[in-house]
């Protein structure tokens, strides 16, 4: 069985990537695919902490992650069709070029 | 006459509500209606208000001369009656001690109110009469009866109110209506300019009438004419506060040095040997007469009556002579029992009247305008009565107002309808009125000139009239009668006045008649003696067929609508044209009416006859006013009957030879000379000429002085405001705002990143914040045992230490979250708190109780001290 160390540094190894992708790249489509990654890891998490024999085999940690996979398509939808506005109005999906409220 | 009485009991008289809202009703109805009701209505409803309020007026005389002589009968002597009416009950203020003063809309006629009653309304309505012809022709007919019924309203509520806050209603009321009638034809520059000066010289005074109000509610606890007569003692008693007001130091402080650092500044050489104090009846008097020199035109603030002529002349008769502006005397008669309190407010009454009336008189002389003499004349007597009241002949000084009340209104109609037909020909305001333009007119208008003469004749103090025996009864009590204060047992022996002053204020009282006689006979012999030469008189064959009676108001008409063109079509003077004309019979008829009550008004006290007949004691109007003035007389002295005799005997032969003096020399100039020495006399010394010819420059002297002072601070004021507030308060504040705007703005820069950045920021402090254990409690103290309460948090646990230095309380940690331990009196202990939180990491707290040790109970302030 794998502990559960390595769960929770792959996460943590998850969600530092997805930060990092989303503080430092400028591409609309990148950071979206970031927070992806960075909602991916918490699932890790979840279902892993899952697995510690303390939780008798409930199941509260994998339900959990199912809701974020929804709510991760949910925020997916809108995010690209906030891309999509984004996109017709500047012609860009470089989010430093959407400074419409600026000033 | 019983069941009358028993309609109106004395102290719910009812009828005052008619006498004074009758004239409001008039002006309601004029004022709101009076545009489309048309000239006809308006003269209706203005003259039966006023007149109704006189018939009114009358049977409240008659119901309080019946009152009078029933207090008689009981009383065995005459005894201060009045009639009141409690309108409603206004409001209660807090006095001094906590008393509670009633301030009620109360009003009451006494004697010296009921004669005042009864010669506002009964002037008030001749003057109305005579305005409905005056006035014909002016498009602000309406506006103008409406002002004027307001103004009798006003000057009922002065007269009858039965507190000071209800005469003082009554006192701005008249201020208003004044200002309002002054600037009549506000399209004019100068009117505009006169009505503003009147009111704001007015404002000058009321400060001080206000002021009076405040220092009565202080020192009496009564705003009431009885509550303040009752209390009029404590104005000068030292009982249970002190009875003086300090001038110097004000309020009663001290000087000191002031020091800052090393410097010092040397203040104690302010600081007087022995405080300047006043009493507060001093204060009170002079507060009071403050308010009187404004309304009633004296030194200092008497600017205003002369500019005041830019009016209609029937509002110069009414307001401007005959009644508003003797309410300063009336006020001062009205708290007489004040002022005789204080010698010191009275020597400041009697000599500002008596060089108000030789100052007046002065001016008077040279001017040429008609309506200008009139009103230094009247700005003169003012000072004559004045000067009564103020060496308390307050009967004679109120017989003045009584009688200068008629012959005044009637010099001033008499003015109003020579210049009426001036205005004929002569449209310019300032050559209808200038007296240079006139002359020979008692042949074109005998009747004014017959009423005008009598009147003349009345202010000059020929024999017999009534101005003759008011203005001698005042000259005589000025050498009779001298204030002497009251002696208390608890005050201070009051200040006496010099020997001389007598004598002082009786010379100038002469000098002013003599004056008076001068100018007023000038007057007659310029405007209705010698040759007409306003414009040549032409046969009537060689008149034109148009008569100038259709334009012959047209000055009139240029206030309401403000049109000046009016006067483009001058008659060409040249022209021959047609003798002036008589006024029509609704101006003639008051005129004679007053006239005869000018001569005649003096029977009501005859006091010089007493000389030749030392027996004649027919004085109805001192006898009647007697009770009024009985309080007042204790703080009167009067020269003993030998003395009072001989005295009397010289002034009465002063004023004579004033009256002879002045007119004979009037006379002797303007015709048997024809005016020769006045030119000679003005080319000899044509400095002095000009000098009393523009008023002493008085208006110069205000206007470089006061004017310009006030004008200064004004722009001190504004520059303040600009630099200080301006700047400070809003553009500092707002530059504050945008500096921190500018400086927020760079973080706001719009870009995602940074913002998720700053939100990364966050939340890695706020892990960090869970991370580390905090360890804290509270400390609730009870008699020795202290609580202590730890802050809790996310699987927290936690190991107690009740003493420090000594092994924890459990070995391991636990969830006990509070300890109780007990500290002696006098001790101290040092408890310490540990804190294992989720992740294992521990923290620690410790603080040291100190309980102080109380003899009593234990109980103590707690001193906690973290450690």
């Amino acid at each position: 069985m794998i502990p559960i160390e390595h769960y929770v540094a792959l996460s943590a190894v998850l969600f530092t990537i997805g930060g990092i992708g989303f503080l430092v790249r400028r591409n609309v489509l990148v950071a979206l695919m970031s927070i992806e990654v960075m909602l991916n890891s918490v699932n890790v998490a979840l279902v892993g902490f899952n697995r510690l024999p303390t939780h008798n085999n409930a199941h509260t940690g994998q339900v959990f992650s199912f809701f974020i996979i929804a709510i991760a398509a949910a925020s997916v939808a809108v995010g690209l069709a906030i891309v999509l506005s984004l996109f017709r109005i500047r012609r860009t999906v470089r989010s430093d070029e959407a400074d419409l409220l600026k000033n | 006459m019983k069941p009358f009485l028993d309609l109106f009991p004395q102290n719910d008289f009812s009828l005052i509500a008619v006498v004074l809202l009758m004239p409001l009703l008039g002006a309601f109805v004029n004022g709101v209606f009076g545009r489309r009701l048309g000239k006809p209505a308006v003269r209706m409803m203005a003259l039966s208000a006023v007149g109704v309020s006189f018939a009114a007026a009358i049977a409240t005389f008659v119901a309080l001369n019946g009152a009078v002589d029933a207090a008689h009968a009981a009383n065995g002597e005459p005894a201060h009656t009045k009639l009141a009416w409690l309108a409603w009950e206004w409001m209660r203020v807090s006095g001094p001690n906590g008393s509670k003063i009633a301030i009620d809309l109360k009003f009451s006629v006494d004697a010296l109110s009921g004669v005042m009653m009864l010669v506002v309304t009964g002037v008030g309505f001749l003057i109305h009469v005579y305005s409905t012809e005056y006035m014909a022709s002016d498009k602000g007919y309406w506006r103008f009866f409406c002002y004027l019924n307001l103004f009798i309203f006003s000057m009922l509520v002065l007269i009858l109110g039965d507190s000071l806050p209800v005469l003082f209603i009554g006192w701005e009321g008249v201020g208003l209506c004044s200002y309002l009638l002054i600037g009549f034809w506000y399209g004019k520059m100068p009117n505009a300019a006169a009505g503003k000066k009147a009111f704001i010289a007015n404002r000058i005074g009321d400060f001080g009438l206000i002021v009076a109000m405040f220092l009565l509610v202080v020192y009496c606890g009564a705003l009431d004419w009885d509550g303040i007569q009752r209390h009029a003692n404590d104005l000068v008693a030292l009982t249970d506060r002190p009875g003086a007001i300090n001038l110097w130091p004000i309020g009663g402080g001290r000087f000191e040095d002031f020091v800052i650092g090393g410097l010092r500044i040397p203040l104690h050489y302010l600081q007087p040997d022995k405080p300047w104090t006043i009493t507060a009846a001093t204060a009170v008097g002079l507060m009071l007469f403050l308010g009187a020199t404004g309304k009633s035109a004296q030194l200092p603030l008497y600017v205003w009556l002369p500019d005041a002529m830019a009016g209609p002349t029937p509002v110069s008769a009414l307001i401007h002579a005959a009644t508003m502006v003797t309410a300063g005397i009336y006020l001062i008669c009205r708290l007489s029992f004040v002022f005789v309190l204080s010698p010191a407010a009275m020597i400041v009454v009697a000599f500002t009247g008596a060089a108000t009336a030789l100052l007046a008189a002065t001016i008077a002389v040279v001017q040429t305008d008609i309506k200008r003499v009139l009103a230094y004349s009247t700005v003169s007597q003012l000072g004559f009565m004045v000067l009564g009241v103020g060496v308390g002949a307050f009967t004679a000084g109120f017989f003045h107002v009584f009688t200068h009340a008629f012959f005044k209104a009637c010099l001033f109609l008499g003015a109003g309808s020579v210049i009426h037909a001036m205005h004929a020909r002569v449209h310019d305001e300032a050559a209808s009125q200038d007296m240079r333009n006139m002359g020979g007119l008692k042949k074109y208008m005998p009747l004014t000139y017959g009423t005008f003469l009598a009147s003349t004749l009345c202010i000059i103090g020929f024999p017999l009239t009534s101005g003759f025996f008011s203005k001698d009864e005042i000259l005589a009590r000025v050498l009779i009668e001298t204030p002497s204060g009251v002696k208390l047992a608890n005050a201070a022996a009051p200040w006496q006045w010099p020997s001389w002053a007598p004598w002082v204020l009786w010379t100038m009282g002469v000098l002013a008649a003599t004056l008076t006689a001068f100018y007023m006979m000038r007057l007659v012999f310029q405007t209705f003696w010698g040759e007409f030469r306003g414009w040549t008189i032409g046969r009537p064959s060689q008149l034109p067929k148009t008569a100038h009676e259709e334009h012959g108001h047209t000055e009139y008409e240029a206030g309401e609508d403000g049109d000046e063109d009016h006067h483009e079509h001058h008659d060409d003077l040249s022209q021959p044209g047609a003798p002036p004309h008589e006024s029509p019979r609704t101006m003639t008829i008051p005129l004679l009416i007053l006239a005869a009550a000018a001569i005649v008004a003096g029977i009501f006290n005859p006091a010089a006859i007493k000389l030749v007949v030392s027996t004649f004691s027919f004085l109805p109007l001192e006898h009647w006013l007697d009770p009024v003035f009985k309080d007042a007389a204790r703080g009167i002295v009067t020269a003993d009957h030998h003395t009072a005799h001989t005295r009397e005997l010289i002034s009465t032969a002063g004023a004579f030879t004033a009256f002879a003096a002045g007119s004979g020399v009037a006379y002797w100039v303007y015709v048997k000379e024809a005016g020769r020495p006045a030119r000679e006399l003005m080319l000899k010394v044509p400095r002095l000429y000009r000098l009393v010819l523009e008023k002493w420059r008085v208006d110069e002297l205000y206007d470089k002085t006061v004017v310009s002072g006030v004008d200064a601070l004004a722009d001190t004021a504004a520059s303040v405001d600009q630099g200080i507030i301006d700047f400070i308060l809003a553009r500092l504040t707002a530059l504050i705002v945008a500096a921190t705007g500018t400086v927020l703005r760079v973080i706001q820069n719009g870009v995602v990143h940074v913002y998720a950045a700053v939100m990364v920021v966050g939340m890695v402090g706020l892990g960090w914040f869970f991370v580390e254990p905090h360890a804290d409690f509270t400390v609730v103290e009870q008699n020795g045992d202290y609580t202590l309460q730890a802050g809790s948090g996310p699987g927290y646990e936690f190991r107690w230490y009740p003493d420090a230095t000594k092994e924890p309380q459990t070995k391991d940690f636990s969830v006990s979250d509070n300890l109780k331990v007990h500290v002696a009196d006098g001790k101290s202990q040092t408890v310490k708190l540990e804190v294992k939180n989720a992740f294992g990491r521990i923290g620690t707290k410790a603080y040291t109780i100190t309980r102080p040790a109380s003899p009593i109970s234990g109980a103590g302030t707690v001193q906690i001290r973290e450690q």
